[in-house]
């Protein structure tokens, strides 16, 4: 399959900050790629290496099979980007920053295509006013039209929906299936919310403090055999007797007061269930958390 | 006959002779000057000298008895305010003396040197000399020492195939103003910071040459009522 | 880069900041002119008080020659002034607005995105010269008409003939906006290092003011560097009224000048082409 992102050994250091460690991924074409990690993660970093706003400390991009270094121009007219918040001049109309931005971006852009990109993101009744009257999900919006007016082949969307209300994000997340599936758009997508990726992504890789933790088929590692299932049990003596010759045993992490927390596949978990209950352990409840969520959460827990 | 002798010799001496009575020459240069009653003239005005520079001007002089003067000119014109009046009268006015020095040949042209010592204390002139050629009835030579404007020296030369009148086709006025009294601006050329320039006196020459003269002719009052233009 | 230049310009007028100048020079000049009204006709025959004790002048020396020569004198503050206003915003702008990433994220060099906003910038600087121009002697002589220039020049009055005169402006405009386009170009450097526009305003006015003073002060150490301050040369627009024209100071000038335009344009594209944009 055609690699359309290739980044190698990709590293960026401020002057006190490593922000992005040794950085490897790769994306497909076709793909709806999803780029996760807590803030501060280095998403951003590599987002705006990947769009030549920044230059790497160290490390190849290569997109459409090119190095980014030294195709620059040939591939940003196959790329549309929002990076961070959308930003405009807000003294200027929608319709004119698109118009001004069209003609720097490769392409005859016509006030056609204009009208018909500010119709698929909602905008099309304000395409007159100017930018500094929008609200930000407006501005959101807006900043998605500017990265398709010229029919890119890879969008890359840095946190699309921050900011949006459940419909906007629901919105948003419609027009990237739309553009994946109806438009063969490959989609890199960066967010800090795990949830959101899932719903949309097909790969995916998780980051933190600038290297990849994780990295995979997002059906595969959502749906990952290996669950964390906490059992609350009000018998804590009893039940670490009755696992002991056991093969639970060998499935147990850890267990703190009274909170047994087994590493197992789902369809294990009312085998467990039914032994201790079997074995006269009330079973107060029964949490199993996906390991990727909560290895998710950790980290994310731990920065803030 | 006795009497008719010593009068034709006078009159003989006062007609072809040199007259060294300063009166006499005088009175001569008014009566051949009363002639012209007024006249328009142009004059074309050329300046040399340090300290100023002004491209060549054109200016039309009107001048009506006794002692009526102005100037009109498209552009901008500067002119000697003692080259604008010849007539004997604006040159003796008030009361003075005079005194006949000697003779001097000036261009080969004889001519006999007085000076006019004004005794009023009110004018800015405070000393001139003259030098009349007396056979034409006009001054060659003027001069002229001023209580704070220096001194200036005007040189006239004239062209009686011309004009039959005593007006000069062309006048070289020098001057020698002392020094200037504005501070120089502070504008420096690169390099030259806040150096002072000395004040150096101003001296130079202005050269007038006079044509088309309508002598005669009439020229209405109001004329010399507009405001200099 | 045309397409980059017309939009360039396009943002620059679309900015309400940009008419500041425009007004300025069309509120100010005409002040100074009506001042000159009442008041320029002592001040001419004060100046040749002197020489107006022996002759009499005639004519119109206080015409809109003149006044707009004195005009021309305000290139020492107000101009950069209203030159650094707009320059300094030109690259610092875009980081204030957070408008670089849409741009720079384009298919066209930051070579190029540099390069087009310093030549809208030369273009603006280039306006607002014509349009004190017009206003000096469009205006001028439509209240003084026109005529002979009386000015001073190395302790001499000069006084040009009215037909030798409106080369000399032309050329003395062209050349005030070669001098300003080295204050445009200095705040331009000087927008590509920050996020923010006050900072290149208020530095190239300071720079211009302390070189100005350096200049002034009559200490040998000052007059020393003094050849080396751009500030020096941007005067030289009088040696065009000079009679005859000192060709040398002039060319020397120019060069110099020019010199400083591509060292700051250079400078400014050297630290662009590097920047990481984080804004």
């Amino acid at each position: 399959m055609e690699k359309i992102i290739e980044i190698e050994n990709l590293s960026k250091q401020f002057k006190d900050i490593k922000a992005v460690d040794n950085l490897n991924l790769n994306v497909y074409k076709g793909d709806v790629f999803g780029f996760l990690g807590p803030n501060g993660a280095g998403k951003s970093t590599t987002i705006r290496m990947m769009t030549s706003l920044i230059s790497p400390t160290d490390g190849k991009i290569k997109i459409f099979g090119s190095s980014l270094n030294e195709k620059r121009n040939e591939i940003l007219k196959k790329i549309g980007a929002i990076v961070e918040k959308p930003d405009f001049y807000g003294y200027l109309s929608a319709f004119k920053n698109l118009e001004m931005l069209g003609k720097i971006s490769g392409k005859e852009i016509s006030s056609k295509r204009i009208m018909e990109v500010l119709e698929l993101v909602g905008l099309e009744k304000r395409y007159t006013s100017k930018v500094k009257t929008f609200s930000h999900g407006m501005k959101q919006r807006l900043g998605i039209a500017q990265a398709l007016i010229h029919d890119p082949e890879l969008i890359i969307l840095d946190e699309p929906t921050t900011g949006l209300d459940p419909q906007g994000m629901k919105e948003i997340r419609d027009l990237i299936v739309y553009l994946s599936k109806e438009k063969n758009k490959t989609i890199f997508l960066s967010s800090h919310i795990l949830y959101e990726v899932e719903l949309v992504a097909n790969r995916m890789i998780i980051i933190n403090k600038g290297s990849a933790k994780v990295e995979g088929i997002v059906e595969e590692l959502l749906n990952s055999n290996k669950l964390r299932v906490t059992f609350e049990v009000d018998d804590t003596e009893k039940t670490k007797l009755i696992l002991n010759n056991t093969l639970w045993i060998n499935k147990l992490e850890t267990e703190l007061n009274g909170k047994f927390i087994f590493l197992m596949q789902q369809e294990e978990i009312p085998g467990l269930n039914k032994y201790l209950v079997q074995n006269d352990i009330a079973v107060k409840a029964v949490i199993p958390t996906r390991s990727l969520e909560e290895y998710f959460l950790n980290i994310t827990q731990k920065e803030s | 006959m006795k009497k008719i002798v010593p009068i034709i010799l006078i009159i003989a001496g006062t007609c072809f002779g040199q007259a060294t009575n300063p009166d006499v020459i005088i009175k001569n240069l008014k009566e051949a000057f009363s002639k012209v009653k007024d006249y328009s003239v142009d004059a074309d005005i050329k300046v040399d000298a340090s300290f100023i520079k002004v491209p060549e001007m054109k200016a039309k002089i009107f001048y009506k008895q006794p002692d009526k003067t102005h100037i009109q000119s498209t552009g901008f014109a500067m002119i000697p305010r003692k080259g604008l009046d010849f007539s004997p009268a604006s040159i003796f006015k008030g009361k003075y003396t005079s005194f006949y020095v000697k003779e001097d040949i000036i261009d080969n042209i004889k001519t006999s040197v007085i000076k006019i010592i004004p005794l009023e204390d009110n004018g800015e002139v405070i000393l001139s000399t003259l030098w009349v050629d007396q056979s034409n009835n006009v001054i060659r030579k003027i001069e002229s020492s001023t209580k704070t404007n220096g001194t200036f020296v005007i040189n006239l030369s004239y062209d009686f195939s011309l004009n039959k009148y005593p007006l000069p086709s062309s006048i070289t006025f020098s001057f020698d103003v002392g020094r200037m009294n504005f501070a120089p601006r502070n504008e420096d050329s690169p390099g030259m910071a806040g150096e002072k320039k000395p004040a150096k006196n101003i001296t130079g020459k202005v050269f007038i040459t006079y044509s088309n003269y309508i002598v005669n002719k009439g020229i209405p009052d109001k004329v010399f009522e507009e405001k200099e233009k | 880069m045309f397409n980059l230049v017309s939009i360039e310009l396009y943002k620059i007028f679309k900015k309400w900041r940009t008419y500041i100048g425009f007004i300025v020079v069309a509120v100010l000049i005409p002040v100074i002119q009506i001042a000159m009204l009442m008041e320029g006709q002592r001040s001419i025959n004060f100046m040749t008080r002197n020489l107006q004790q022996s002759f009499l002048f005639v004519g119109n020396l206080l015409n809109s020659y003149f006044v707009s020569y004195l005009i021309l004198n305000s290139l020492a503050i107000h101009i950069p002034f209203l030159i650094a206003l707009v320059a300094g915003d030109l690259l610092a702008g875009e980081a204030t607005g957070g408008t670089y990433r849409i741009l720079i994220t384009r298919p066209v060099s930051r070579f190029s995105i540099v390069t087009a906003k310093f030549i809208a910038g030369m273009v603006y600087t280039f306006l607002l010269i014509l349009w004190l121009a017009i206003i000096s002697l469009g205006l001028g002589t439509i209240i003084f008409g026109t005529g002979e220039l009386l000015n001073y020049s190395n302790g001499s009055i000069i006084i040009l003939a009215q037909n030798d005169v409106l080369w000399r402006f032309l050329l003395a405009y062209g050349f005030a906006v070669l001098s300003m386009g080295v204050v445009a170009s200095l705040a331009f450097l000087f927008s590509s290092l920050v996020e923010n526009a006050i900072g290149p305003i208020i530095s190239t006015m300071a720079i211009i003011i302390i070189f100005m003073i350096v200049s002034a002060i009559n200490i040998s150490l000052f007059q020393s560097i003094r050849p080396y301050l751009f500030t020096n040369y941007i005067d030289t627009w009088r040696s065009f009224f000079d009679n005859p024209i000192d060709v040398h100071t002039v060319i020397k000038s120019v060069l110099i000048l020019l010199a400083h335009i591509v060292v700051f344009y250079s400078a400014a594209l050297f630290v662009f082409k590097r920047k990481d944009i984080l804004t």
